[in-house]
């Protein structure tokens, strides 16, 4: 198997406009990934799949990730005008990073499958927001199996996948409105009973037993 | 007119064998519980050994496992109810023939068990259907079942045809239809049925500690 | 009447017929006068796994579940007679053996005809 940084400069010598970066992944298994811009998304998938040195032909898993808006505090030396002496003060500055949302597409290649014993080749694609604009290319059309796994990710995560064949809830009901595994999403409160509750679960129960004084 | 029980053993022993019209109703009853057959997760295995030569449901009378609600009298809720499911599950309940029982087999169908914090699973099976017998166990052992079924024999072995007590189908006003939940766009609706699941007595914050 | 040589077979049908409609007699009136009938909606509803029907019972499906099904019959038909044909293998003679051989041929002739017509090929 290659290392992703070879299969990133063979995606480069093929596609040279293709929009592709690497993310180092800091932890002990070093399992880095491609991320790839939407727009090139197809033309970088038909690649991995049809090069004959990759031949990555088996997606064995498409999932998604949740990135909520991130409120990042920063301290920053800036020079102030204190009683007419120039001092060096540290501020912070809060910002707020927008969110977005990822799929994630591991692929393995079966037609060289004894080369395959470094895991994965892990590509991913980011959506510009968690709201409005959560559309990513479908990879159906490259890999016949994501078309299930792209599915839940729709169900799950809200990801829109355009040109997908049939994208519907597939493990929700169809008149189910959320996206149960983003970050913040409430789930109905209905743990009303429990016959020891404690902690957030006694709350619940106390609560919800005020407003209508409804006894058994 | 009820027998007294000393008289009986005394009859029994010179040959004589008395009955009422409650007993032998219930004898025939308790006998020829038929299951509905259906599975809803790893319980369901269970439930499968239990029914096969090993553990033998036959003995009691429930080897016949109905693949129609219109011919099963018994609902062995085996496994964990998604949310999705619960309206077949209870639409399945209402079209059996009454009389009807429940056994909500498994920590998953009494309360959600393992899954109780899931967005997708419902907390337990009776708060849209009566249940007569609980088994906990995550699964329940296939004797726990039979512990189960024959709790549930007693239970309609004890039941007197008249009176407040009588079986729900033996009481025209008793409720027979149970309202089949709808799948909306957050939560099932309505979450529970309250004529089923009363909503219990609000707990004091630390009554239950220690 | 009573001298007609088909009087008894008459009294005969009468009793067979009686046979067969007194269950069914039995079973309307036990149902009628001691079953506890608490019909509801969902319970008169059409059947289905649990799920409200849509749609229309009748639908079209492929005849190719037709040939199929003619087709096991050679299977079915070789069996039924096979299995006999085995148990008494071997106090038969040559003949039988060759009567035999003819009779699987004929039926692999018949498989061999709808395997060339393409009846095999699902599409």
């Amino acid at each position: 198997m290659k290392s992703t940084e070879e299969i990133l400069a063979l995606i480069h010598a093929a596609l040279p406009a293709a929009n592709v970066e690497l993310v180092l992944n800091p932890s002990p298994c070093a399992q880095h990934s491609l991320r790839v811009a939407p727009a090139d998304a197809f033309a970088v998938a038909s690649f991995l799949r049809e090069s004959d040195e990759l031949a990555l032909d088996y997606c064995s898993n498409v999932t998604g990730v949740d990135w909520p808006d991130k409120e990042i505090t920063e301290k920053v030396k800036v020079t102030q005008l204190v009683d007419g002496e120039e001092k060096i003060v540290e501020e912070t500055i809060k910002r707020i990073e927008p969110g977005y949302l990822e799929s994630v597409y591991h692929l393995y290649s079966i037609k060289r499958a004894h080369e395959a014993i470094a895991g994965p080749v892990v590509l991913r694609m980011r959506t510009i927001n968690r709201t409005d604009q959560v559309q990513l290319p479908s990879l159906t059309f490259v890999w016949r199996a994501a078309e299930f796994q792209e599915r839940e990710v729709f169900d799950l995560f809200g990801i829109v996948f355009t040109g997908h064949p049939d994208l519907r809830r597939i493990l929700m009901w169809d008149e189910f409105e959320d996206h149960p595994m983003r970050r913040d999403y409430v789930d109905p409160d209905d743990y009303e009973y429990e016959p020891t509750p404690h902690d957030e679960v006694l709350k619940r129960a106390e609560q919800q037993s005020k407003p209508t004084g409804v006894t058994a | 007119m009820a027998v007294e029980d000393k008289l009986k053993i005394e009859l029994g022993k010179q040959g004589v064998f008395v009955t009422t019209v409650n007993e032998i109703y219930n004898w025939g009853r308790k006998n020829s519980v038929w299951p509905l057959q259906f599975g809803l997760a790893c319980c369901a295995i269970e439930m499968i050994a239990t029914t096969m030569a090993r553990y033998d449901l036959a003995r009691f009378g429930a080897e016949v496992f109905r693949p129609s609600p219109r011919q099963a009298d018994l609902m062995i809720i085996s496994g964990t109810i998604t949310k999705k499911m619960a309206p077949q599950v209870v639409r399945l309940y209402n079209q059996m023939a009454e009389p009807r029982y429940v056994i909500a087999m498994g920590a998953c169908a009494i309360s959600g068990g393992p899954f109780k914090q899931g967005y997708n699973v419902l907390k337990g099976i009776d708060r849209y259907i009566p249940v007569d017998v609980h088994i906990p166990g995550c699964p329940p052992r296939p004797e726990a079942l039979i512990h189960a079924f024959m709790t549930l024999q007693a239970k309609i072995d004890a039941q007197p045809l008249t009176g407040t007590e009588r079986p729900r189908h033996l009481d025209a006003a008793a409720m027979s239809e149970f309202p089949v939940p709808t799948q909306g766009a957050h939560d099932l609706e309505p979450p529970a049925n309250r004529l089923v699941w009363p909503l219990p007595a609000p707990v004091a914050s630390g009554e239950n500690c220690g | 009447m009573a001298s007609s040589p088909y009087f008894s077979l008459a009294i005969l049908f009468l009793a067979a017929l009686g046979f067969g409609l007194a269950p069914l007699g039995l079973a309307v009136a036990w149902a009628k006068l001691v079953s506890p009938a608490k019909p509801n909606a969902i319970k008169n509803a059409i059947y289905e796994c649990g799920l409200e029907s849509k749609g229309d019972a009748w639908v079209q499906f492929r005849s190719a579940y037709y040939l199929y099904a003619i087709i096991f019959l050679i299977f079915d038909v070789e069996a039924v007679f096979l299995v006999p044909f085995a148990v008494a293998f071997t106090g038969l003679g040559i003949s039988a053996c060759v009567a035999m051989l003819v009779f699987v041929l004929l039926l692999a002739e018949g498989l061999a005809w709808a395997w060339a017509k393409g009846v095999l090929t699902w599409a």
